[in-house]
This record gives structure tokens, C-alpha cells and sequence, in this order.
């Protein structure tokens, strides 16, 4: 284990360096090192995966220490990495995910002159994410959490002649920024109060109740550690980032904007559960900025046209879900949606990078329709990946979904789950709707692309379908109560994937003294499963109702004139909607109007104000000793002048000083 | 070892190098001065090897000569964690310097390298000395060179930028000495007029520190006047205007050195000479002191988000970077100090670095403006690579040494104001913001007209410059995943200076003279601000027809 836990992220890093170095003169061959490296990776972690969730790493996780980072006498941070279930089911999306993104973008990006530079970066961004699930201290935590953000960076300015690509990714780092300045004062802060800043030892200390007040209340410290998690998960207000950021290439918005950094947020909360715990105001707040975000991206995302935006507004608002149920204390099944949200919501971006590529670079879905004959596989498995995040039974989104939901309801969070009713019939609207405008209906592709759609090559589709197996069976197998329908027969014991997180939350449910309540099909919970499936369902065939179906013998056509009639009905919605509420313009009012005028107001003061005294007493100095100025130069006369004043001063203080 | 005089070999290897270079055909001075700084450089990294990091605090290798017995007044050199790496800093950048001039530098070429070598003669001098009124020798010496510097090899506007800066930095080094001269005399009074020890530093840090300590009147002084010197060469806010100015006429090599070394000057001044001497006027001006830094912290940043200028930008970064440093010194935190000391380093480096690479891409431009820029990366994509990773070396990117050094500092801070630390912290977002925005102008996008109007002009970097930024790089990488190598040097020093500095109590201020004081200050800023011409430049002396044109 020592040695294979540093290679998981070790490997990606070498092929970074390496493509880094070498790849330009590689071509087309330049995807095989990054390729391999994350292909061996993801090997060595399922090895470790095993092991860890059949607990041969032992309840406490294992540590693997590197080096003495920072030795700076008491405050001593280790290079070392851990690995715990929590990390190990991490580790499992965070591969799989990442290796298919990678074997997909041997196709999507084969004709791009950056090719190898795409490969480099794309390792340098599995290496980082790897270091931040593997990490052992807080500090390396934030090591790995500003290279994701800079892997991000990079990724999103891909295309850097563009500039919007340019301006997307800076946008996207500063935001971050913003959070992580929150981030770094939560370090600062559990440092203060506990001496240290390994992971397991600063939360024992601070959950420890023989201790005496701490100096920062822990309250505040699950705050700052929120505000982290809110920039690079995107939630509100610092969800503007995420929908730009679909300027980079769709490989990377499958990986780094779906399935993997952007849940770097709700892995964060998750590990610091008992802080949480220790503070249920801090985790009202999370509750509630996670369902308010799922409510405004839900509702930006039914009129938007581009297909990436509408699934980058769709994670946004799963991310609310899963940040809901971080909020309730519902912390398995927000690492439960985060898993499956990982695998569908990476193969919705790669089936629609796949859609993008058949229709040569056309993103707005008002000029796609009927492409599901021509495109088959993307189609279908796009369609499986919709059914999913619709929460339609029995594939993953439904059970990952509804035990958030449930949850909310039964911890006495009735006010999140009435909101996440409501995002739930909206996320099933808002994917039927991209599934009917690309797939269904008559054609409204340009004329002269029209006979050049074709399916991608295998490389891409592969993927897809690997995608697609866990999208239909992980919620299945992950609430899978041991036992053969367990759940269905009134039997209850907890599904696997509890049992993995079992140890990681023991602390933190101890904490909040949450007891599992006996789970009664045929009593509350079979009422909100039913709820649940009724509003998926509801949400669909509204869906259905506007934008039309095609299913087997299931047709209905497209009633274009009937969505223009409800928009008009409510106006202000649909603007706002589709405006996405004037965030980006009341962030560039905030900040590059007004703080462009701050900004140039302090120029102005250093120019007139500060220098402005300094050039005045230098004229004032020179128009002094004017008489001497004529003899001399003005530089010379001003050095001697301050020679001068020195002289006087200095004997001035030894009169003072040697006589007092 | 200890019988070689090591510290003044590296000392005056360079002045050796100097004279060598004077009295040789002007052909030879190019890499009889490279040799030079290289044999100071090699020396100053055997000495790393020679010293004992278990015993960092103290000095090690003293050299004592008598030099004017009458007021006790010696040749002593000696070296701490403190200082060597001060010094191998220096020792690093001079070499490079003078390798970034070779292209740039065609005329008076002799007289450049002599110059740059007396430079790097008067900084190491002053990390070395431990005589005050050496260190005052030294810290003028400094002065000398880089005014002729500026003045001769600058830009079109480079005698007002002279002249500022060496009035600026000659008034506060005036008040130095005044205060220096005063804390000897005290000293000698207080031993029955005995002038022994009165300028060592070793017997003026007992005195201050066990031996009963100086006055408090004088403390209040003398540390003023020593703030004063060290402030501006910081430079702090508000002593930093001179700053952008002799950036912006300073040739690449003088700006690398002037960024990397010569702003160290003050802060290492602060940390060996005023904590040390004068712990209780160090603890009554430290929330002042505190509040300025955060001032230079975050003002510096938002000034520098409006540059146009390139240099100007990474000039008002280095008001924003080193406010971090003088932060870190006067919370008095063993975290804070080890954190200032380390951001000195790393600022050396990766500002350092910021300045060539704006030098290679004037060379080839002859323009610094950001506006006229765009598109590098498609067109110069290892120069644009490079750029790259010193911007997010200079955002304070963890795995890179910025990062360790700022989070430091501000843990430390933390530990005594969570406020002021929060408010340092922002900078993390002001910083991404303005070097993200300049990079993203010079290096996306499509080539700008301006360039592409260049033609072949605009080639990619050139591996003489590779050379000189390739150390660079590596030490950021390597000081940002081992900065152990660095902090192991330095603890012996922190401990000392954090000591040192909390072995005071903050001295009660009279607050009739504060309000006296605060309100004459106050009545300087309205009269200038009422007398502002508007609509004109700042008044710019009108440059005289100098020698040098």
C-alpha cells in the first residue's frame, strides 16, 4: 500500500512532465503516455478501492507519509496522503470517470493542433484531483485544491485565441478565489484552535468536549470551510463561473465540470462532517444554499438553448442536492449522488460533445432536432443518462435522488424537501426538453451539415456506453441492502454504500444524534418514494407535452406554439430565466464598473495624493535653496540640502539626547 | 574553514572583480564581470555548506578587525540562517543580472559591470555586517551604483526617477546614521564612556535586550528614524512612490536586482537592527506598522490591476508582496517571521523572474504597454509557457514557494488578529485578478497589431535568456515543495528575532503628541491635496541636461 497509494497520483503527474516536455513532438501519438498513465492509475486504485471497502485498510484509513513539508516548529504540515472508504469511493469516480474522459478524447480531440498540450493539462488535472481526495492534511487539501482550480484554468482557455475561452477561465479562477480565501482562513482558524492541521487529529480536537473555548468559535470555521466548497462546487452566489467555463472543450466539461472538481466541494463538507455537526447553524446555511441553488439553476436551465449550458445549470442545481443533503445531515446520500450524478452527468457532457461533433460545432439546440436515427448510440445513451437524472426508477438518479429527499423530509427538513420536489419535476422537464430539441421531431439542422451528421468513431461511443452501465445499475447496487430486496421486503439494513461511510461518519452522526429510523416501505417512506417517481414522471410528460417524444410506439409531436404561449404567461419568469436571473450583469456592475472606478481612484490617489506630497516637498525643498540653485545643478543642491537637514538633525538629537 | 575569511572573500570577490574589470579592454568586462559574480556566487554556496544550521541563530564565521578604536567602531562580519540566505539570494541574482545585461547593455559597457559589481559589494555588505557604522558604509555604497544605474543606462525619463529615488532613500539612510550615532552615544554613556561595543551589534543586542535596554525617549527615536530608512526601502505604504518610478526608467537587470535585493535591504534591516535594539519602540509602533502593511497589502494590489505599463504593474505587486513581509515581522509570531523571511526570498525569485521577462519581451517590442499586447502564446508559446508559471508563482500558487512564505505570514497574523488576517487574505483574490487579466491580455487572444506588426522581429525566447530564468524557476519549484531546506537555515534566526522583538512592552505614547503629530501629517495631505495642479502630469522636475545622456 505505501508504495501503491503515492503511484495512483504519481503516475498522471509523470505523464504530465513528460507530455509537458516531449509531447509537441509527438503528434498524433501523444495521447499514449497520459493515456496509459491513468489507464495504470486507475488500475492501482481499483486495487486499493478493493481493499480499503473490504476493510483491509482498517477502520481509520490508511497514511502513507512522504516528507515534512512545512517544518516551521510548531506549525509542522506533513506531505502525506490517506486513504479511508470515503476516499476510496471517491477514488473509484474520479478514475473511471477520468481514464473514459480520456480514451473519449483520443476522438473528440484527434484534430485539434493542441493535442498533446490537451493530454498534458488533462494529467496534470488527475493528478491534482487525485492529490485533493488523497490528501492528509488540510493544507495539502488546499495544495490540491488551487492545482484543480489551475488545471481548470488552463482547460477552460483551451482554445486561448478565443476570447471568450480567455475570459472564461480567468473568470473561473478568480471566483474560485473568492471561495478560497474562505478556504485558507478555515485552515488558519483550525490551526489556532487546535495546533494542527492533519485532518483526523484537528477534528478529533475540535469535537473533543473536555476542551476549553476555543479562540474561533467552530461555527465559524464550518463556514469558512463552506465558503471553499461553494466556489469550486459553484453555488450560489459563486455558481456565475461554472456555465462559462463550458467554453473549454466538452471532454472537460465532463470531467472537471461534472463528474470530478466540482464535486471537490461536497467531498470537502463530507470529510469535515463532525465540524458540521458541531455547528447546525453552519449546516442550516448549507442546507439552505444548497436547495436555493438547485432551484435558481433548475430554473435557468428549462430555456436555455446552448446544450452545454443547460447541462452546466443542471450540475449546478444536482450540486444544490447534494450540498441539501450535506446541509440535513444526510452525508451518505450526498456522497450517493455525487457518485451517480458523477457517472450520468459525465456521460450527458460526452454525449453531447459527442451531438456537438455530429453537427460540426453547433451548440444551440434550436438548430439540432431529429438526430436520433442518425446518431444511435449517442442517442440512446443520452437518452439512459436523462432517465437517470430524471429520477425515474430503477436507474441511479432515482435512488441517490430520492434518499436525499427522503431524508430531508424524515430529519425535519420539510421546507428542503418541498423545494426539492419542485427541482425534481424541473430536472426532469428541463432534460426531456434537450432530449426532444436534439433528438426528436422534424430536423432544423443547417442545410449544408444536414448529410455530413455522423455517429463518432468508437473511441467516443465506447465510453459512452461504459458510462451508461453504471448510470443505469449504480443506484441499485450502491442502496443495495445486502440481503436480496432487502428494502422492498420492509427489511432494513444499511445499503452497501452506507456501510462503506459507516466509519467515516460515526463521529459526526454520534455528533448530531441522528438514529437511523426503521425505513417503512409500506409507511413514510413508501408515500415520498411514490411522490417522488409521480413528479419525475409529471416533469417528463410536460416535457413530452411541448417538446414532443419518440419512444418505441410512445409519438407526440412538438408544440412549439403552446411553449410561446406560457412564456408569455409569465414574462418575468421567462426572462429571468433566461437572462439567468442578471448575475453576470450585476457582477459586472459590482465588480469591473464599480470596482474598475475604485480601482482607478486609488491610481489616481497614489499619482496626485502620495507621490503629489513626495514631488512637493521635493519643490518645495529645491524653491528653498533657490539662490544655490543657480550655482549648482538642482540634483546636487538637493542632495546637499538633505545632507543639510540631516547635519542639523543630527546634532539636534545629540543636544537632546547627550543632554538628557 | 574558520580560518579562511569567507565572509569578506564573498564580500569583496566582487570589488575585486570590479577592478579587474576597470583595468581590462572594455571587451573583457562582460565575462570578467560574469566571473566575478559566479566566484561570489560559488563562495557563497560553499559557505552554506560551512554553516551550521543547528546553530542558525547565532553568527558564525566572525571576522573582527579594529577600525577606529577611538569610538569602538569595527570591521565585524558574521553570518546567521538570517543572512545566508540573504546572501545566496543576492549572490544568485547578480549573476543572473549580469547575464540578462549582456544583450541589453551595449553602451558603457565597463562602466555597468564596475557598477553592478560595487552593487552586489555594498548588499552583501550589508547582510553581512555587524558593525552599525559598517552597515551604514554599506547601505550607502548601495545607493551609489544603482543611481548611476538608473541614471545612464535608463529610460527617457530616468533622471526624475534618479533623483527621487536617491533623495528619497538618502533622507531616510541620513536619519539612519543620526540614529545610529545617538543609540552609540547612549550606549557609552551608559557604560561610563566607555566606547567598546558602542556600534557591535552583538554588544548593542545584550544592552538592549538583558542589559537594562535604552531609553525609552531614544528607542522612540531612533527606531523612527530607522523605520524611516527601512520603510522607504521596503518600500511601505506611503514611502513607495519612488518605487514604480525607478522601475519603470531602471534597465531590466537593475529592476531584477533592485526588486529582488534591494527591498530586502529594508525589510532584513527591520528584523536585525530594530527588534533587536529597540523591542519597546518595535512593540509601540507594531499596530501602526501592522495597518500600513495592509495597506501596502491591498492597495498595492488594487493600484495594480489599472497599470497599463508592464513593469508598473509588477512594480505596485511588489508593494502589495512585500507589505506581506513587513506584516509578518511585526506580529511577532514565530510563523510570521519565518513566513516574512521566506516571502523575501521567493519575492526575489519570482519577481525577479517577472522583471526579465518583461525584459525579454522589450527587447524584442521595445514596449511595455499591456494594451499593445495579445496573443503571445499562439506566437511565442515557450516564452508565453514561462510567463505562465512565474504569474501563478507570483498568485501565490501552492507546490510553489510563494505560497508557503504568504500562508505563513498570515497564519501567524491569524494567531494575532484574526481580522487583519482575513483582510490580507483577499489578496489572494486581488492578485489572481491582476496578473491573470495582464496575462491573459498579453498572452490570449489573437496577435495584437501591434505585434504581429513586429514580423519576425518577435521571436521566441532565446536560450541565453532561458538560461538566466531556468534557476529561477527551478528554486520556485524546489523552495515550494521543500521549503524545509529554507525554514531549517532560518529557525535559528526567528527564534532570536521573535524573541527579541517580544522581549518589549509597548511603551505609552503621549496622546497630545500623537494627535500633535497625526494632525500635522493630516494638515501636509489637505494643503498637497487642495494644491494639486489637476490635469497635469505629477510635477516632474524638468529633467536637466545631464552628464550620461
Amino acid at each position: 500500500m505505501d508504495t501503491l497509494i503515492p503511484l495512483i497520483a504519481a503516475l498522471p503527474i509523470a505523464g504530465f512532465l513528460f507530455t509537458a516536455a516531449v509531447g509537441r513532438r509527438l503528434g498524433k501519438r501523444a495521447h499514449i503516455v497520459p493515456v496509459a498513465a491513468v489507464g495504470l492509475s486507475w488500475a492501482i486504485a481499483m486495487v486499493v478501492v478493493v481493499t480499503a471497502l473490504t476493510g483491509g485498510l482498517g477502520e481509520d484509513g490508511h497514511t502513507v507519509k512522504l516528507w515534512d513539508w512545512i517544518p516551521a516548529g510548531a506549525f509542522h504540515v506533513e506531505a502525506a496522503l490517506f486513504v479511508d472508504n470515503l476516499t476510496a469511493v471517491l477514488l473509484i469516480v474520479v478514475t473511471t470517470v477520468g481514464l473514459l474522459v480520456h480514451v473519449y478524447s483520443i476522438g473528440y480531440m484527434s484534430h485539434d493542433p493542441g493535442y498533446w498540450r490537451f493530454f498534458a493539462y488533462l494529467n496534470l488535472f488527475m493528478f491534482s484531483m487525485l492529490l485533493l481526495v488523497l490528501g492528509d492534511s488540510w493544507l495539502t487539501v488546499f495544495v490540491a485544491w488551487e492545482l484543480v482550480g489551475l488545471s481548470s484554468y488552463l482547460l477552460i482557455g483551451f482554445w486561448y485565441r478565443k476570447n471568450s475561452a480567455a475570459l472564461a477561465s480567468k473568470k473561473a479562477f478568480i471566483v474560485n478565489r473568492v471561495g478560497d480565501v474562505g478556504f485558507a482562513l478555515g485552515i488558519m482558524a483550525i490551526w489556532v484552535n487546535t495546533g494542527t492541521l492533519n485532518i483526523r487529529d484537528s477534528i478529533n480536537v475540535l469535537t473533543s468536549e473536555t476542551l476549553v473555548a476555543f479562540p474561533i468559535p467552530i461555527g465559524l470555521i464550518a463556514l469558512l470551510i463552506f465558503a471553499g466548497a461553494m466556489g469550486k462546487s459553484a453555488q450560489f452566489p459563486l455558481h456565475v463561473w461554472l456555465p462559462d467555463a463550458m467554453e473549454g472543450p466538452t471532454p472537460v466539461s465532463a470531467l472537471i465540470h461534472a463528474a470530478t472538481m466540482v464535486n471537490a466541494g461536497v467531498y470537502l463538507v463530507a470529510r469535515a462532517n463532525p465540524i458540521f455537526a458541531s455547528a447546525p447553524e453552519a449546516m442550516v446555511v448549507v442546507a439552505g444554499i444548497g436547495i436555493f441553488t438547485a432551484l435558481l439553476a433548475a430554473s435557468i436551465a428549462m430555456t436555455q438553448t446552448d446544450i452545454k449550458r443547460v447541462l452546466a445549470y443542471s450540475t449546478l442545481s444536482q450540486l444544490g442536492y447534494m450540498f441539501a443533503a450535506l446541509g440535513v445531515g444526510a452525508w451518505t446520500a450526498a456522497i450517493f449522488h455525487l457518485m451517480t450524478h458523477g457517472f450520468f452527468k459525465g456521460l450527458l457532457f460526452l454525449g453531447s460533445g459527442s451531438v456537438i461533433h455530429a453537427v460540426h460545432e453547433e451548440q444551440d439546440m434550436r438548430r439540432m432536432g431529429g438526430l436520433a436515427k442518425k446518431i444511435p448510440h449517442t442517442y440512446r445513451t443520452m437518452l439512459i443518462g436523462a432517465i437517470a437524472i430524471s429520477g425515474i426508477p430503477p436507474l441511479a438518479g432515482f435512488f441517490s435522488k430520492d434518499e436525499i429527499l427522503g431524508e430531508a423530509f424524515k430529519l425535519g427538513f420539510a421546507w428542503v424537501w418541498a423545494i426539492g420536489v419542485v427541482v425534481a419535476v424541473m430536472t426532469a422537464f428541463y432534460m426531456f426538453r434537450l432530449i426532444g430539441l436534439t433528438f426528436w421531431g422534424e430536423s432544423r439542422v443547417d442545410k449544408a451539415v444536414e448529410p455530413k451528421i455522423h455517429e463518432s468513431p468508437r473511441v467516443m461511443t465506447v465510453p459512452l456506453w461504459l458510462l451508461a452501465i453504471p448510470s443505469v445499475l449504480l443506484g441499485l447496487v450502491l442502496a443495495w441492502p445486502g440481503p436480496p430486496l432487502g428494502p422492498l421486503l420492509g427489511q432494513h439494513g444499511p445499503g452497501l454504500l452506507a456501510g462503506w461511510l459507516e466509519p467515516v461518519y460515526h463521529q459526526g452522526l454520534e455528533i448530531l444524534g441522528h438514529h437511523e429510523a426503521e425505513f417503512a416501505i409500506f409507511g413514510i417512506d413508501g408515500v415520498l418514494i411514490l411522490i417522488s417517481i409521480a413528479v419525475a414522471t409529471g416533469g417528463m410528460l410536460a416535457a413530452w407535452r411541448l417538446f414532443g417524444v419518440e419512444i418505441g410506439s410512445l409519438r407526440r409531436p412538438a408544440t412549439p406554439e403552446r411553449v410561446r404561449a406560457l412564456s408569455a404567461r409569465a414574462p418575468f419568469l421567462y426572462r429571468a430565466s433566461l437572462n439567468k436571473w442578471w448575475f453576470d450583469e450585476l457582477n459586472h456592475l459590482l465588480f469591473i464598473v464599480i470596482g474598475g472606478r475604485i480601482a482607478a481612484a486609488a491610481w489616481w490617489f497614489d499619482a496626485k495624493v502620495v507621490d503629489g506630497i513626495v514631488n512637493g516637498i521635493g519643490a518645495l525643498t529645491k524653491r528653498s535653496g533657490g539662490g544655490l540653485a543657480r550655482v549648482q545643478t538642482g540634483r546636487v543642491q538637493n542632495y546637499a540640502f538633505g545632507i543639510a537637514i540631516g547635519l542639523i538633525v543630527m546634532v539636534g538629537s545629540y543636544l537632546m539626547i547627550g543632554g538628557g | 574553514m574558520e580560518g579562511l575569511p569567507i565572509l569578506t572573500l564573498i564580500t569583496f570577490l566582487p570589488l575585486a572583480g570590479a577592478l579587474l574589470v576597470a583595468v581590462l579592454p572594455s571587451r573583457y568586462a562582460r565575462p570578467v564581470a560574469l566571473g566575478a559574480s559566479l566566484a561570489a556566487w560559488v563562495a557563497s554556496l560553499l559557505l552554506v555548506i560551512g554553516f551550521s544550521a543547528g546553530r542558525g541563530g547565532l553568527f558564525q564565521f566572525v571576522e573582527k578587525v579594529s577600525w577606529i578604536p577611538s569610538f569602538g567602531i569595527e570591521y565585524k562580519l558574521g553570518v546567521d540562517g538570517l543572512s545566508l540566505v540573504l546572501v545566496v539570494l543576492t549572490t544568485t541574482l547578480t549573476w543572473i543580472s549580469i547575464l540578462a545585461s549582456f544583450k541589453p547593455i551595449q553602451t558603457r559597457i565597463k562602466e555597468y559591470m564596475v557598477a553592478f559589481l560595487i552593487l552586489e559589494v555594498g548588499m552583501i555588505g550589508v547582510f553581512l555586517a555587524l558593525d552599525a557604522f559598517l552597515f551604514y558604509i554599506f547601505w550607502e555604497i548601495v545607493l551609489v551604483p544603482m543611481y548611476l544605474i538608473i541614471g545612464i543606462w535608463g529610460g527617457s525619463n530616468r533622471i526624475y526617477a534618479t533623483i527621487k529615488f536617491v533623495l528619497y532613500t538618502l533622507i531616510g539612510s541620513l536619519l539612519m546614521l543620526v540614529a545610529i550615532l545617538a543609540t552609540a552615544f547612549a550606549f557609552q554613556d551608559a557604560h561610563g564612556g566607555d566606547w567598546t561595543g558602542a556600534f557591535d551589534f552583538q554588544a548593542l543586542r545584550e544592552f538592549a535586550t538583558t542589559g537594562g535596554g535604552f531609553d525609552p525617549t531614544l528607542q522612540l527615536l531612533a527606531f523612527g528614524a530607522f523605520f524611516l530608512a527601512f520603510a522607504i526601502k521596503v518600500p511601505m505604504f506611503p514611502f513607495h512612490t519612488w518605487l514604480p518610478d525607478a522601475h519603470v526608467e531602471a534597465p531590466t537587470a537593475g529592476s531584477v536586482i533592485l526588486a529582488a535585493v534591494l527591498l530586502k535591504l529594508g525589510a532584513y534591516g527591520f528584523i536585525r537592527w530594530t527588534l533587536s535594539l529597540y523591542p519597546y519602540a518595535a512593540q509601540t509602533f507594531a499596530p501602526a506598522i501592522i495597518v500600513l502593511s495592509l495597506i501596502a497589502i491591498i492597495y498595492g494590489a488594487i493600484v495594480a490591476l489599472v497599470q497599463p505599463d508592464l513593469k508598473k504593474l509588477v512594480a505596485y505587486s511588489s508593494v502589495s508582496h512585500m507589505g506581506f513581509v513587513t506584516l509578518g515581522i511585526f506580529v511577532f509570531q514565530p510563523q510570521g517571521m519565518a513566513g516574512a523571511i521566506l516571502q523575501m526570498v521567493n519575492h526575489g525569485l519570482i519577481t525577479g523572474a517577472l522583471f526579465l521577462l518583461v525584459g525579454v519581451i522589450y527587447e524584442r517590442t521595445h514596449d511595455r504597454t499591456i494594451a499593445k499586447m495579445g496573443g503571445l502564446a499562439a506566437r511565442t508559446p515557450v516564452y508565453a509557457a514561462i510567463f505562465g508559471f512565474f504569474v501563478f508563482a507570483s498568485v501565490g500558487l501552492p507546490g510553489l514557494s510563494g505560497f508557503v512564505g504568504e500562508f505563513l505570514t498570515l497564519v501567524g497574523t491569524f494567531a494575532v488578529s484574526p481580522v487583519a488576517a482575513a483582510v490580507a487574505t483577499l489578496v489572494m483574490i486581488l492578485a489572481a485578478a491582476y496578473l491573470l487579466w495582464m496575462f491573459q491580455r498579453v498572452a490570449f487572444g489573437e496577435l495584437s497589431g501591434f505585434l504581429a506588426g513586429l514580423g519576425h522581429h518577435l521571436t521566441d525566447i532565446s536560450p541565453v535568456e532561458i538560461l538566466t530564468l531556468a534557476p529561477l524557476g527551478a528554486l520556485v519549484v524546489v523552495f515550494g515543495l521543500f521549503p524545509g531546506i529554507l525554514l531549517d537555515t532560518i529557525s535559528g534566526s526567528v527564534e532570536v528575532a521573535v524573541r527579541d522583538g517580544a522581549s518589549g512592552t509597548a511603551i505609552a505614547i503621549d496622546p497630545i503628541a500623537v494627535a500633535i503629530g497625526l494632525g500635522l501629517v493630516a494638515a501636509v495631505v489637505v494643503v498637497r491635496i487642495v494644491t494639486i495642479p489637476f490635469g497635469r502630469q505629477p510635477a516632474a522636475p524638468a529633467a536637466p541636461a545631464a552628464e550620461g545622456a
